[in-house]
């Protein structure tokens, strides 16, 4: 598997500097680099990750953000009849400083871009980011002079999830994506300990996945009946 | 304020009434009304001159009987690309007002033409106070100046932004310039702006005794009910003055109508009320249908009510949800939001869609309902009474909820009428004005329900209404069920869109007309009309004024949240936060809805 490795030192920007200001950087596997170094020490750290892993992924808070109908969607998946709390994500938080991922729920609007920057910033690492529906991917429907195409311009995105609203499972399935992604993440277990970058695991595309599967499909159902 | 109600059938019936009106102000001023205009919006349309504007709407509002207590909406037009003017007078912007008759039921649209070397007009915020954030909408979109107004700033761009967005030498895309761009130092200066300066909107910092703390709510704030700001000036907990800040959901509506088909913005309009769904399709249909001259089947109006219905249900469902949730009642959003699964369920089945189905059609809807749909609308009407009812027991009847609602935030009709606020919200004052009962449209005048009225106007009876007027919405579907009549999902006109399929096999020309209507949309005669509802948060309206193309010229859609948000500063005064916490809870707004 490949990975996208950050540091943190490179947050720190020059005035110019432009949104998102990781820098990223494509390597292998870095467990496989430690196997080769010494193969005690790497099944130690391979055991050490995946069990922090496995915790961070089951007990994911979200930040109680939202812009626009998606979020009404969102909050759906929150209530009674999709249950969120099966996915360990229902502690919602109020405070961006509490929470460990934001979904952009919404269009991002060029008045509120700075704000969702700020917000951003307030959230501490680990934290992640899920683009929910079309105008938080790409602007969606509105190609106007208010929307900023697509919030990736300058947050760094996780999981897209597709939709105009996408459905309040279509936003679970794309949570879980999350989940797996960070089941492969690898970052440092301590500010002491080890490399000091953080390892995302590149996930393979949905799209490519289920692609022979879903062209298998030749008959729809009428929409004359219910 | 007492409004009577009675006899407005008749007084809506006489277009005498009307003309009446007009040879009065012409009478009193003469020349300076310089047109009357011909339109499809229904009332009275005339150009005044710029000198006699505050005049006439002093007089209009003062009127002995019937005064026009409302102004409904204000915006303006940018004249310069139109070419099918028709007489009308030179003018480079147009700035229009509309006001509302609730007493009379009736409406008046004054216009004012702009010439662009002097783009300046006297405020008429002394008149209405409402005018206010309406003027400064207009300065914002289009440059016009009014003189003398108490803030002139913008109000829907970022403070920081250059150009006025609805004019017609301004760009419409995003894409049309070079692409959007975050630096460190551009965010630190997009946040420096929006620091809120006390002396900016006349306040003080202190007073003798104490220094006042400002309290910055939003933009994104769990009761703030999405990307919605307001600074508290604060002595303690008592709120001295606030000031709501908007635009932080501004999606171009308008502007995005004036490069979409006319069929091709439909699904725009779902986006407006968001929680609303097809609601929101029926104000602008209607209002094209009135371009075209179509006129639908009793079938196609009595789904478009039930559509409408359950999606009001749907949406006020959602309201007592958040409500009580911001109140600090955690489970009732659980159970409502069950309920609207269910109304999701037959929604879904009959449009395909959840929230934005985009399902009405100019001239009909999307597809006939699909077999097996009254038993779907039957379960959802014999599901929710029973629901209602424990509601009402368990969250309305509740000691908390009471103490914290009651005599909160309370406003008269009077207030109201000035605030320009419209539906649930005006009715909880007592006001009998619901637009389904005194302007039936789409055929509501066949069903049978009725209006709930409140009487104190405080966040309490707001909620209690709501509850009352789901009741009432139910008891419309089951009419539906019931009664659905027989006939076409499509109206027989060459302008129905798309135009009926079975037909285009036919011969080469009907082949062609189909093509070229689905490709480049249906061309509907230059003239201008105007349709309004009553949505789920209140009058919903859009103007329209087609130039004789495939693409509105200009498209106002007037929404109902935006002067319920202005009003706040007004009643919170001397409240406390909770009580604005309260406040913004029982009003029942989302942000697509003020911003558009
Ligand atoms: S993607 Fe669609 S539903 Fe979501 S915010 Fe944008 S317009 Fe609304």
């Amino acid at each position: 598997m490949t990975y996208t490795l950050t540091r943190v030192e490179d947050a720190l920007a020059a005035e110019n500097e432009r949104y998102p200001l990781e820098k990223r950087e494509r390597v292998d596997d870095p467990m496989q680099q430690q196997v080769h170094r010494s193969v005690f020490t790497g099944k130690l750290d391979e055991v050490l990750n995946s069990t922090v892993n496995w915790g961070r992924k089951h007990s994911l808070w979200p930040y109680n953000f939202g812009l626009s109908c998606c979020y009404v969607e969102m909050t759906t998946a929150f209530t009674a009849p999709h249950d969120v709390a099966r996915f360990g994500a229902e502690v919602i938080r109020a405070s961006p400083r509490q929470a460990d991922f934001m979904v952009i729920a919404g269009t991002c609007f060029v008045k509120m871009a700075p704000v969702i920057q700020q917000l951003y910033d307030q959230m501490l690492e680990p934290k992640w980011v899920i683009s929910m529906g079309s105008c938080a991917n790409s602007g969606g429907m509105y190609d106007i002079y208010s929307v900023v195409q697509g919030v990736d311009k300058f947050l760094p995105v996780d999981v897209y999830v597709p939709g105009c609203p996408p459905r309040p499972e279509a936003f679970l399935q794309g949570l879980q994506l999350l989940q797996d992604s960070i089941q492969e993440e690898r970052r440092p277990l301590s500010w002491v300990v080890g490399d000091q970058g953080v390892y995302r695991a590149e996930m393979p595309s949905q799209r490519e996945k289920h692609r022979d599967r879903r062209i298998q499909v030749t008959e729809l159902r009428t929409p004359d009946s219910i | 304020m007492s409004v009577d109600t009675a006899d407005n059938s008749t007084v809506r019936a006489d277009g005498q009434h009307n003309s009446l009106l007009v040879a009065q102000l012409r009478e009193q001023f003469g020349g300076q009304l310089l047109h009357e205009q011909g339109t499809l919006t229904g009332m009275p349309v005339l150009w005044v001159s710029r000198g006699a504007l505050v005049d006439v709407l002093t007089t209009l509002r003062q009127l002995p009987e019937h005064p026009f207590e409302m102004l409904f909406d204000l915006s303006a037009i940018d004249e310069r690309l139109r070419s099918r003017r028709h007489g009308l007078p030179e003018s480079d912007f147009t700035v229009f007002y509309q006001l509302l008759s609730v007493s009379g039921n009736r409406d008046i649209l004054l216009k004012v033409a702009l010439s662009e070397r002097d783009l300046s007009l006297p405020t008429v915020t002394p008149v209405y106070r409402n005018a206010n954030w309406y003027e400064r909408e207009v300065w914002d979109m289009y440059g016009v100046r009014f003189e003398g107004h108490p803030n002139l700033s913008r109000i829907l761009m970022p403070p920081t932004w250059n150009g006025h967005p609805l004019r017609k030498d301004h760009h419409a895309r995003a894409t049309e310039v070079d692409p959007y761009e975050m630096t460190v130092e551009s965010q630190e200066r997009e946040q420096e702006a929006m620091q809120f300066q006390p002396e900016d909107w006349g306040m003080q910092r202190q007073s003798e005794s104490t220094e006042f703390m400002f309290l910055n709510l939003g933009p994104n704030h769990p009761s703030a009910h999405g990307a919605f700001r307001i600074v508290l000036q604060l002595d303690g907990e008592e709120i001295i003055d606030c000031v709501p800040d908007i635009g932080y959901h501004h999606r171009g509506a308008e502007k995005m109508a004036e490069r979409q088909s006319w069929h091709s913005f439909i699904p725009y309009t779902d986006r407006i009320d968001y929680v609303g769904g097809v609601m929101n399709n029926l104000p602008y249909v209607m209002a094209v249908e009135k371009l075209a001259g179509i006129e639908v089947t009793a079938r196609i109006q009595t789904v478009r009510v039930m559509m409408s219905e359950l999606f009001r249900i749907t949406s006020h469902l959602l309201f007592l949800g958040t409500y009580l949730q911001d109140l600090g009642a955690m489970s009732p959003v659980f159970y409502t939001f069950t309920d609207r699964q269910k109304g999701y369920e037959v929604i879904e089945a009959i449009t395909g869609f959840r929230m934005h189905p985009a399902w009405f059609r100019i001239g009909g809807l999307m597809q006939d309902l699909p077999k097996g749909w009254d038993k779907l609308v039957q379960g959802f009407v014999d599901w929710m009474p029973a629901r209602l009812n424990e509601y009402e027991k368990v969250m309305m009847e509740n000691s908390m909820v009471r103490d914290r609602t009651r005599h909160i935030a309370a406003f008269d009709t009077a207030n109201a009428l000035d605030w320009g606020v419209t539906g649930p919200n005006l009715r909880a004052t007592g006001c009998d004005f619901d637009l389904r009962k005194q302007r039936p449209y789409s055929g509501y005048e066949n069903f049978d329900f009725e209006v709930p009225l409140g009487s104190n106007g405080d966040a309490f009876d707001r909620g209690q209404l709501r509850i009352e007027e789901m009741r009432q919405s139910v008891k419309i579907l089951q009419q539906c069920v019931n009664n659905m009549p027989e006939g076409d999902y499509k109206a027989d006109h060459p302008l129905t869109t798309p135009p009926p399929r079975e037909r285009m096999l036919e011969h080469i020309e009907t082949l062609i007309t189909h093509f070229l209507q689905v490709s480049w949309g249906p061309v509907l005669p230059a003239n201008e009309s105007l349709q309004m509802v009553e949505a789920t948060k209140g009058i919903n309206s859009y103007y329209l004024t087609s130039d004789g193309s495939t693409m509105s010229y200009r498209t106002r859609i007037r929404t109902p949240s935006f002067p319920h948000l202005q009003q706040i500063p007004d009643l919170m005064r001397g409240g406390f936060v909770p009580d604005l916490i309260a406040h913004l809870g029982s009003l029942d707004f989302v942000m697509a809805d003020v911003d558009r």
